[in-house]
């Protein structure tokens, strides 16, 4: 799914991710590890299209990423990036999760089915019409995971999604993150729990310092 | 003691008879204030929108010369549009000067600045994560740009109203772009100073109290608008 080679990503002089050469592969889930620091946000921001790096390359499904502005938004539309404190609009849960696919230009009757769909997946089913603003914490990380797989990205990046949540909704949200490869969703999640790849079945990536010092396998 | 509350109960007594001098004045001011505001929210939103928000050479200058144009004296502005739309002005041929649009025209200069800093106030005090979670959902930077208005949608509100303050409450804009015409240019500030001069004081106080209710409503509106 991507191939990145010789990625350096610099502030001022400080080089804060230097990769030589790491492939994640469609379809399967990677853990990324790493201490405060390692680069592990930098690294999630230049897959999500969002920073392109300094120096180096970035293939996404065997094609160059142009990183012009029209370009990269294409790609854009194929990955979603959740944060670990998302963000929810002012509104209802709904109009939260329906976010991504007006953007998309899905409308009507297919636009209702995937925020259900979305909603149950992550046992929300019944709350479209809360004030998104009145959930709790743990309800809110949930509403934006819905928002994130309403829009079936072809790849899921999770910036620590299990952090500072219940231990009910963490194991839900693991759950629901564990199933999505089958579905053909390649999913990159930043996690500080060493059990995480063994528990979700994923391949470990490992930086520190910026550097990758355990590769995908 | 007497003076005053005689003329206030003769004030009162103006503004239920609906006096025709009153009713124009008080037209005319809200009919182009409320023109000078479109405009400026027009121009002040996104100028504000970009300067709170985007990274550019001179950024910190563009800020300071937003801040001081604030300050402005509502005289210079209207010195200023006067020198344009005099006859002898670069727009002297349009024959604006001393019409209700002169008056639009400066009301616009002088509500623009603070709509712009409103404006950047709420855009720079917005949730650093508006913008970020609207791109990686895959909107456009219109999209994220509706997004995150919608989201500081009360400090935009503010900034319009506060634009419309500005203006419904000058004087000297006013009087030297709009000459003070009875029943065509003459508005509640302007009819103010001059019924004053006259010594109607009970007159000037009518719209005085028309002037306060106007601000009041505006204010009530917004706090309104902000429990939904």
């Amino acid at each position: 799914m991507y191939r990145l080679r010789g990625i350096r990503m610099r502030y001022g002089t400080r080089t804060v991710l230097a990769i030589d050469d790491l492939s994640i592969a469609a379809g399967r889930l990677y853990t990324l590890a790493g201490p405060n620091g390692a680069g592990k946000s930098t690294l999630l921001a230049i897959l999500a299209f969002l920073s392109p790096p300094t120096e180096g390359e970035v293939y996404y499904a065997g094609a160059r990423v142009d990183w012009a502005r029209g370009s990269v938004r294409d790609r854009r539309l194929k990955v979603t990036l959740l944060h670990q404190s998302p963000y929810l609009f002012g509104g209802t849960v709904r109009a939260n999760v329906a976010f991504g696919l007006k953007a998309r230009g899905i409308a009507g009757d297919a636009q209702r089915r995937s925020v259900a769909r979305a909603l149950e997946a992550v046992g929300l089913g019944e709350f479209g019409d809360r004030k998104a603003r009145e959930l709790s914490g743990g309800e809110a990380q949930r509403v934006a995971m819905a928002r994130a797989l309403a829009l079936e990205p072809e790849v899921l990046l999770l910036d620590e999604p299990l952090a500072n949540i219940d231990r009910e909704t963490a194991a839900l949200l693991e759950s629901v993150i564990a199933s999505l490869p089958a579905r053909g969703t390649t999913v990159v999640m930043t996690t500080h729990d060493p059990d995480h790849p063994a528990r979700l079945n994923g391949a470990s990536i490992v930086l520190e310092g910026g550097r990758v010092v355990r590769p995908s396998p | 003691m007497e003076f005053l509350v005689a003329s206030f109960a003769s004030a009162l007594r103006l503004i239920a008879s609906l006096a025709p001098d009153l009713v124009d004045a008080v037209g005319t001011s809200l009919s182009v204030s409320a023109g000078a505001t479109v405009f400026a929210t027009v121009f002040g939103i996104p100028l504000g929108l970009v300067v709170g928000l985007c990274d550019f050479p001179l950024k910190r200058a563009a800020v300071t010369i937003l801040n001081s144009l604030i300050a402005v004296p509502t005289v210079v502005v209207g010195l200023l549009v006067y020198g344009f739309l005099s006859r002898q002005g670069p727009l002297g041929s349009l024959g604006l000067l001393f019409t209700p649009s002169a008056i639009v025209i400066g009301g616009t200069l002088l509500a623009s600045p603070i709509v712009a800093n409103y404006a950047m106030a709420s855009a720079r005090g917005a949730d650093p994560r508006i913008l970020p979670t609207a791109v990686t959902l895959g909107a456009g930077p219109l999209r994220a740009a509706g997004a995150l208005v919608a989201e500081i949608r009360f400090g935009i509100l503010a900034a319009v109203i506060a634009g419309f303050g500005r203006v419904v409450s000058e004087v000297g804009v006013a009087m030297m772009l709009g000459g003070n015409i009875r029943g065509y240019t003459r508005t509640m500030t302007t009819a103010i100073a001059l019924e004053t001069s006259k010594g109607e004081f009970a007159f000037g106080m009518a719209l005085g109290i028309v002037l306060m209710l106007v601000a009041l409503g505006v204010n009530v509106f917004l706090s309104v608008l902000q429990r939904k």
